[in-house]
């Protein structure tokens, strides 16, 4: 009975970025907060493995006070409990930084035999903490993982390499990062929301851990990209069609 | 010693790597030295390459996964000191340079697209991408050594320098790790080669079924293209092979020609297609941000239009 721990993070939708005009700034100022895309695949892989093999699966996340708002989402996607470790200072977290604060608070005080990350997080997509967590934990980890299953005391797991699949056998209590085709997440119903809001949070601040974290990596700046296009929309229709024609002979990829 | 130290699971990456590696060594002023685990004799083109060192590390035995290499890397590298060490981006490699970058209590730049050194404050400045792709951040790592990975064909291969020569030292230690491999399943590997397209008809979740993929195929041969898609028909449907998914976590692509059809155009996959010359799409929902990023929009239903476009390109070729 595999006592669970799955990781969330609380990113900006980078559908609301915005490049301030006439220049190469990024602007956050109207953006959106949600849970990390791929982290709904750890939610739900964590509520998919308590279903099959019982036991109890919590949601784990480090932010600013601000990402409070994401505990009760994570919570109706299968947590039985959140711990939510917290600081205004936790803004900008390098991934190495991350992996700190967290196996900081794990070793405080969650028991655990399974611990599950994303494949990587959708601001950073630095796909380290995951890794580096179970480093910092001294447990065997597997990544990029698109099959578990439990078998007495291990994880047996199909990493995904570049020229076909890897099965693993780890032994627990082990770290697993886990792709986004592993399942389906769950679309959290009325009833989901309404029992999130009464699971227990427990908060863990900077303070009960109790050490400083400093950051390995420096941002130096950063850039907008852009990508300079015509933006000419047509309508479907014969019209439209000859002007691609057009679009593609001029293109010179018909002849 | 210092110096700068690569490491990658295959050839083709090795070599990039000391291209990349080499110039950067010239740099700093130091050595360029190669970790490997492969017996094979290729230390020969490897310094003709630009390794002034190959580091040997001893042979995995049955069952090993490469990650039991982790505490070997992490000691010699402890006591060699490396100024910079860059690793190749497989997913293998990735997970090896995160542990390693922790048991070094150094930073990583993960999927380094571009780097730079920096002479006045003699550090690395490297480049990646943030928020899917929206911006690039400028990152330096504030200890040594300096590390990131490298995504496959972010560089070009060197050429090779006839009668360039260096050294091989091997290092020994016990490979000892929980973890085992029981199985490798090698996946077949199909001929399908969509960075060297010129033209590029991608596929997304617009498609209802499998089988109209033929759509597609037959537009793409008219122009005598490629097929490609998004991350989730590649992942999640399985309908095309892995190598033809385009973006942040897929190929980056530079053809003449991209054509999306039912691609909703978010930004993970869209950083995909920046340097393609023209850029087409096909969406019925006129507020798709594919348009955005697009030089020509059709606003319809694919399953209308693309048979149109196709026969109207035929008509156009034979007259
Ligand atoms: C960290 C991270 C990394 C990622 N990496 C990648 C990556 O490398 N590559 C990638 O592709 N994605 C990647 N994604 C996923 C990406 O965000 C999108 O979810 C994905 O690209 C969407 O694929 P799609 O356009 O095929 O599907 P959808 O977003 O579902 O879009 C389907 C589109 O088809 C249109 N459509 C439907 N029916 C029709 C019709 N009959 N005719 C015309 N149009 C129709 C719809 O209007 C819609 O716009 C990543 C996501 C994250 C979080
Ligand atoms: N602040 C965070 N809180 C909880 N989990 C996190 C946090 N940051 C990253 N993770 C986990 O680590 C994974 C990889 O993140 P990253 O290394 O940033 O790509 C994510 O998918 C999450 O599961």
């Amino acid at each position: 009975m595999p006592r669970i721990i799955t990781c969330f993070k609380w990113v900006v939708d980078q559908a609301d970025i915005r490049v301030v005009p006439g220049t190469d700034e990024l602007s956050l100022d109207r953006v959106g907060y949600r849970i990390s895309e791929y982290d709904r695949n750890c939610l739900e892989e964590g509520a998919r493995l308590k279903e099959q093999y019982g036991g109890e699966v919590v949601g784990l996340t480090v932010g600013i006070p601000g990402a409070k708002k994401s505990i009760k989402d994570a919570l109706s996607r299968g947590p039985e409990k959140a711990y939510f470790v917290t600081d205004p200072s936790f803004s900008n977290l390098e991934p190495g930084q991350t992996a700190a604060i967290m196996a900081a608070a794990i070793s405080s005080q969650i028991e655990y035999d399974l611990i599950i990350c994303g494949e990587g997080s959708g601001d950073l997509y630095a796909q380290q903490v995951g890794p580096r967590l179970a480093e910092m934990l001294g447990i065997p980890c597997a990544v990029f993982v698109n099959k578990i299953e439990i078998k007495e005391k291990e994880a047996i797991v199909e990493c995904k390499v570049e020229d076909g699949v890897e099965v693993l056998a780890l032994p627990l209590p082990a770290l697993i990062t886990v792709l986004p085709d592993i399942n389906t997440p769950r679309v959290p119903g009325l009833k989901d929301t309404l029992a999130a809001g009464k699971k227990p949070v427990e908060e863990i601040t900077l303070q009960d851990l109790n050490k400083s974290f400093d950051p390995y990596l420096e941002t130096l700046n950063v850039r907008a990209t852009s990508m300079e296009r015509t933006c000419e929309k047509m309508d479907a229709g014969s019209e439209g069609i000859a002007k691609m024609v057009a679009v593609l002979t001029k293109a010179g990829v018909i002849s | 010693m210092a110096g700068v130290w690569i490491l990658a699971d295959n050839h083709d990456q090795i070599l990039e790597l000391l291209a990349a590696g080499r110039s950067l060594a010239d740099d700093i002023g130091m050595g360029l030295h190669l970790l490997l685990w492969d017996r094979e004799e290729k230390s020969g083109e490897y310094f003709s390459y630009g390794a002034d060192e190959i580091i040997l590390l001893p042979a995995l035995a049955d069952g090993q996964p490469l990650s039991v290499y982790i505490p070997l890397i992490a000691e010699e590298a402890a006591r060699e000191k490396p100024e910079v060490f860059l690793i190749g981006g497989s997913n293998r490699c990735k997970e090896l340079a995160a542990r390693i970058a922790t048991r070094l209590e150094t930073g990583l730049c993960s999927e380094c697209t571009a780097f730079h050194f920096n002479q006045d404050l003699k550090r690395l400045e490297m480049e990646r991408m943030i928020y899917g792709g929206v911006g690039v951040q400028t990152v330096a790592s504030t200890s040594k050594p300096q590390m990131a990975t490298i995504p496959p064909r972010t560089f070009s291969p060197g050429s090779p320098l006839e009668g360039r020569e260096g050294k091989t030292r091997e290092i020994t230690g016990a490979l000892e790790t929980p973890v085992r491999v029981l199985e490798k399943k090698a996946k077949s590997k199909e001929q399908v080669n969509i960075r060297e397209a010129k033209v590029v008809v991608c596929v997304g979740r617009g498609l209802e079924n499998e089988e109209d993929l033929q759509l597609a195929r037959e537009l793409a041969e008219v122009l005598g293209g490629e097929v490609a898609c998004t991350r989730p028909i590649a992942e999640e449907l399985h309908w095309l092979p892995e190598e033809t998914y385009i973006g942040l976590s897929g190929q980056v692509i530079k053809p003449h020609l991209y054509i999306g059809i039912g691609v909703s155009g978010q930004i993970q996959h869209t950083v995909g297609i920046r340097d393609a010359k023209t850029v087409i799409a096909i969406n019925r929902d006129e507020n798709a941000a594919i348009f955005e990023v697009a030089d020509y929009g059709i606003i319809g239903d694919l399953y209308e239009v693309v048979p149109q476009l196709t026969r109207a390109i035929k008509e156009k070729v034979k007259s």
